[in-house]
């Protein structure tokens, strides 16, 4: 698995395309967020920036790294070739994803830790860090999948907008207009629970139990991802 | 070319029991209304080099992709060293495989790539080493995007022989390669073998099988049309006889084919006594015959006997 991920690490550095798009433009977008925290607040609340961090780093960053680094290294048969050596399928996917997944939990972490220095820090880390991990397995295995559906890295540009594009959606909606209204609905979709989460754990307020519910749905989507994943993934490309 | 001999010196002490090496057994593989491979069987012996050859379609790449584990069979069974093929843990370490499409990646360098994938094989050699046994160790720096088509080639042939398995798959190992690459490939393989290794062979240059194959699967539409010994394949068509005469010749003493140029094609399930029959005219008659050659058929015409 480490070597994969080493040399996975120095194919993500030696590749402007995949560097710029997937891991400075969030950071940079993120920047903005925790600059301008101050109007963002008054929007939602701080904590919807932190979930608009998440999903900023997470989505754009990590899951559209993974469709198009699988897509990528699928069409030019390197999944093949690992696939000739004496490592399974689990340690090939886990040291091709391991580099993106350490680069975008330091990014998320590095951000909200900017945040919390210049605007007031998370009420409860624990549950701020379990919907992080909730989400960041999310959208993995929702990269998996779509990687499924993915012929080619140019291709991945197209079949990654629905993920990324929807979960900024939810996390902006449920963000700004709170659980009030359509509450069951918006916890149902992918990632409303997750920001859900990620507000009460930064805003605080909220009994502990209720913020732990929000947990089945969260891992329902991982679920979901995951066989979703295990059906569509393909280790080669079709014919 | 000493680093090689003690390359190959240094290497395992490899388990030289009588099981085959690859035993397949009624093997189908099929895809949707597709059936690719048909009953198969065949066994592959240690220190054998087997050629697994056919048409176009006719089910080579399903075989030796179920062979290497890269595909699951529909029904039969295929063990490698008395494993499943899909147990990679236990059966990769002692095979190397040169794919028929490279598969590195091209932001990665010559040496990276050589470095991990010998790596992952969980054999151990030294990578230099290996770039110069395929001749690579000047472009050991470059990109595997820079490399040409037969530097490719030779990087995934390097993969293949990393830590000198004992059972190696070449899959059409010698397309794009020119001529003294391809000399200097075969030189290694058969260094290879004269130390015990297994090669499974998959080649559209039929005189490479020809000269090296111990055996030969010769296959078409999913199942074998023939298999056995070089000799056993040619020998169910005549030996040919060729040469060129000039036009103020006498009568050939054989029945012969002639074309416009003055060649001449005698084909014989005789041989030798022909030849001498021949070689006595031209002889007594004061005859040359031009560009004399004379031998068993060629594979190509064992397989062009396969359609018609």
């Amino acid at each position: 698995m480490f070597p994969i991920a080493f040399s996975e690490l120095i194919q993500i550095f030696r590749n402007r395309l995949v560097l710029v798009t997937s891991f400075i433009i969030p950071v940079v977008v993120s920047g903005y967020f925790v600059r301008q925290h101050e109007t963002f607040a008054a929007l939602g609340s701080l904590g919807y920036i932190a979930a608009i961090v998440l999903f900023t780093v997470a989505a754009f960053g990590l899951y559209a790294t993974t469709v198009t680094t699988l897509a990528s290294r699928r069409q030019n048969l390197f999944l093949k070739r690992l696939r000739s050596t004496a490592i399974g399928d689990t340690g090939i996917l886990a040291g091709l994803l391991l580099p993106a997944t350490v680069v975008a939990v330091v990014q998320v972490a590095a951000i909200l830790t900017a945040l919390a220095m210049v605007a007031g820090g998370p009420a409860n880390i624990p549950l701020l860090v379990v919907a992080i991990v909730a989400t960041v397995a999310m959208l993995l295995g929702l990269g998996l999948a779509t990687a499924g559906l993915t012929n080619s890295p140019e291709h991945a540009q197209v079949t990654t907008l629905p993920v990324t594009l929807g979960v900024i959606g939810v996390a902006s909606w449920v963000g700004i207009s709170g659980t009030e209204n359509l509450a069951l609905l918006k916890r149902l979709l992918p990632g409303g629970s997750a920001t859900e989460m990620v507000m009460n754990a930064w805003n605080g307020g909220v009994a502990l139990t209720d913020s732990l519910l929000l947990l089945a749905p969260t891992l329902g989507w991982v679920i979901v991802a995951v066989v979703l994943a295990s059906r569509l993934f393909s280790w080669e490309p079709r014919r | 070319m000493a680093t090689l001999t003690d390359w190959i010196g240094r290497c395992c002490h490899w388990d030289m029991s009588t099981t085959p090496v690859i035993e397949v057994e009624r093997l189908n593989v099929r895809y949707g209304d597709f059936h690719a491979v048909k009953d198969l069987s065949f066994e592959v012996r240690r220190g054998e080099l087997y050629a697994l050859l056919g048409t176009n379609g006719a089910g080579k790449t399903s075989t030796l992709e179920t062979i290497e584990g890269h595909r699951a069979p529909t029904s039969g069974t295929v063990r490698v060293f008395g494993h499943q093929p899909g147990d990679r843990r236990v059966v990769r370490p002692r095979m190397g495989i040169m794919l028929q499409e490279s598969g590195f990646s091209p932001d990665l360098t010559v040496r990276e790539s050589v470095r991990l994938i010998g790596t992952l094989t969980r054999r151990t050699d030294d990578v230099d080493r290996v770039l110069d046994v395929v001749d690579l160790t000047s472009k050991a720096g470059r990109k595997v995007s820079q490399l040409s088509g037969g530097e490719k080639r030779r990087l995934d042939f390097a993969t293949a022989v990393y830590g000198t398995p004992e059972l190696i798959f070449l899959d059409e190992p010698t397309t794009g390669l020119d001529v003294q690459s391809r000399d200097h490939l075969w030189t290694t393989v058969d260094r290879l073998r004269e130390n015990g290794a297994t090669i499974v062979l998959t080649t559209h240059y039929l005189e490479e099988a020809q000269q090296r194959a111990d055996r030969i699967g010769l296959m078409h539409e999913g199942t074998f049309h023939r298999e056995g010994t070089v000799s056993e394949l040619t020998r169910t068509l005549p030996a040919v006889i060729r040469f060129s005469l000039p036009p103020t010749a006498p009568a050939l003493p054989l029945q012969a084919v002639t074309n416009g140029g003055g060649k001449v094609a005698i084909e014989t399930f005789g041989l030798q006594k022909d030849l001498h029959i021949l070689l006595s005219w031209a002889q007594d008659h004061a005859v040359e015959l031009r560009d004399l050659e004379a031998g068993p058929t060629r594979l190509d015409n064992v397989f062009r006997a396969i359609s018609s």
